[in-house]
């Protein structure tokens, strides 16, 4: 019998694999950064249905809400025309496209069969989750104790990268004439 | 969703009515921004249609709906269609999410022959715990309508409008979340039921190194512990909702009218309650974050309740509760109608920013001070709570 809660597990999953295609299958690079922001979202509410919803929230502000609408105002900005035209010609340069992915695609295939080959097991929720603690709570706890090193080291990093950025930004030639 | 029936259905039909009270408010609004325009501006208005020229807004309505649908020979369907049923969504998801009054308990009763047990309502869409997370969330997923309606009219002011709306609320955004951090420490919670039950009837109270000082005049409310943070949330609100002084997005002097040209009619009219939505939304946080959510001033819920069920009024004490629970709706509205009328009056007050000045206002002046007002709440927390 299909509970509500698995109804709506398929339905999540069945979107966000859906759309997760749709990104690498349109033409068009606006349809693709879409068909990314609905998985996004469904990925978002398949935290929510875990009552994770503080990652479905930080899930939504971030990826959907932030990134994402800097892809697709960049996308806005370029000569999608062009774009599409050399995404979709030259045979070399298709056969390259292709054996990468498939290569990929087949290095998946086999990691997930070896990991579940026989009867999927799944971990326990650990026991903190019957405590009285919630979840924001211990997140946040073992962000800032536990994994605090790894935690700043990320933010480090980020920061290295936004640096890293506006200094290749500011370096003339390249692909962009500088002014 | 429920355990049994009746509570499923009242579930589905709050919900149902949380959207509809967001749609509805849409008209009384435009009314009031019509008339308070022409009040600042020494007009009278509209005022031949009814009482007040109140019936103005269903003559809006069917102007609305019998206008001729328009699609621009060039546009992109999904996304030309898609934009405005966009431009709901986030505005009725978040609105879902914020508690608009006192949660409703009712007995066990007898109605229509059946046994109905006790039942817990809570006058809100659905409590996700981390309320605020969630609604931060969805309500940023609101640029994508204004891209998807700049992109899909092939017109280039609709899209030079969707950029500078989307890059305004990204922007923004940043500053609205951090300005949230300090009242977030404060409150030491991400519940909105927890943050309005520490402000609910109890006069201003603060811990002075140790020394509680008690104002008893003064509601415990949210803006006197954070007055900084309150001024930027509100301030970066009027940008994220895009409102004057921050209408670039529109900004009908220079970009025709920004990412809904290509729209009339009755789409025109989804992006106006999207918009209408996102202010609600904003008033709502404001309230329940610095003016103390449903509750009443100095008044504890109990004393209402009580007042109420000694009253002729509510023979029974399940209309008691349901009474209670409709005035503390009616308060909350009271509140969010003031906020929203101080959007309108800022409005008709202020001129429109320079893009160049927008993007000063909210890189180099709102995120560093709500990063400032978040280590101060930080130091004054630490400070403060020092253990006697």
């Amino acid at each position: 019998m299909l509970t509500s809660q698995d109804f709506l597990f398929y339905f999540l999953a069945l979107i966000s694999v859906v759309f997760g295609l749709g990104v690498i299958l349109y033409r068009n690079p606006i349809y693709s950064a879409l068909s990314l922001v609905i998985t996004m979202i469904s990925v978002a509410f398949l935290f929510g249905t875990l009552d994770a919803w503080f990652i479905a929230g930080v899930q939504l502000i971030v990826y959907a809400g932030a990134v994402t609408v800097l892809f697709v105002m960049v996308l806005m900005l370029f000569d999608l025309k062009h774009e599409m035209k050399t995404f979709s010609k030259g045979m070399i340069g298709n056969g390259i496209k292709l054996a990468t992915s498939g290569v990929i695609l087949g290095m998946m295939i086999v990691f997930m069969w070896s990991t579940y080959a026989t009867e999927p097991t799944f971990k326990p929720i650990a026991a903190d989750a019957t405590s009285s603690v919630e979840p924001t709570r211990a997140l946040a706890t073992s962000l800032f104790t536990t994994y605090l090193f790894s935690f700043e080291v990320i933010g480090i990093l980020l920061l290295v990268i936004a640096v890293g950025a506006v200094t290749l930004s500011r370096i003339s030639g390249g692909t962009h004439h500088a002014d | 969703m429920g355990k049994d029936t009746f509570e499923i259905v009242v579930n589905i039909l709050k919900m149902l009515v949380i959207f509809l009270v967001m749609v509805q408010l849409v008209p009384v609004l435009v009314w009031l921004e019509r008339r308070v325009s022409a009040f600042m501006q020494n007009r009278y208005g509209p005022n031949r249609v009814g009482p007040l020229g109140l019936i103005q807004l269903l003559a809006d309505a069917v102007k609305f709906l019998f206008k001729e649908p328009f699609f621009p020979a060039k546009g992109m369907a999904v996304m030309y269609y898609g934009a405005p049923i966009m431009a709901l969504i986030p505005g009725a998801l978040a609105l879902a999410a914020i508690p608009l009054g006192l949660p409703l308990h009712l007995e066990p009763f007898t109605w229509l022959g059946h046994d109905f047990g006790p039942y817990d309502f809570l006058i809100q869409g659905y409590d996700f715990g981390v309320g605020i997370v969630v609604v931060l969330g969805v309500s940023s997923l609101g640029a994508y309508s204004l891209l998807m309606a700049g992109w899909g009219s092939s017109n280039k002011y609709s899209l030079l409008g969707a950029l500078r709306a989307s890059a305004q609320m990204v922007s923004y955004e940043l500053a609205l979340g951090l300005s949230l951090v300090g009242i977030l420490m404060i409150f030491n919670t991400f519940s909105f039921y927890e943050i309005i039950n520490q402000q609910v009837g109890l006069p201003l109270s603060f811990n002075f190194f140790g020394n509680v000082t008690t104002i008893s005049w003064l509601p415990n409310w949210g803006i006197f512990f954070n007055p900084l943070g309150a001024l930027i949330f509100f301030c970066a609100s009027f940008a994220e909702t895009n409102r004057l002084p921050f209408d670039l997005p529109e900004a009908e002097g220079e970009l025709v009218a920004g990412f809904h040209t290509e729209y009339g009619g009755f789409a025109l009219l989804m992006f106006y309650i999207g918009e209408y939505g996102h202010m609600m939304v904003a008033s709502a946080l404001m309230v329940t974050f610095y003016f103390g959510g449903y509750s009443l001033p100095l008044v504890p819920t109990e004393v209402v309740h009580n007042w109420i069920a000694s009253g002729s009024l509510a023979s029974h004490p399940n209309w008691a509760a349901l009474l209670t629970s409709l005035l503390f709706f009616v308060v909350l509205l009271v509140k969010v109608l003031l906020f929203l009328l101080i959007y309108i009056w800022v409005r008709w007050t202020l001129p429109r920013f320079r893009y160049d000045q927008l993007m000063d206002l909210g890189w180099k002046t709102m995120l560093p001070w709500a990063l400032f007002n978040t280590v101060l709440t930080a130091v004054w927390l630490a400070l403060s709570h020092k253990p006697a």
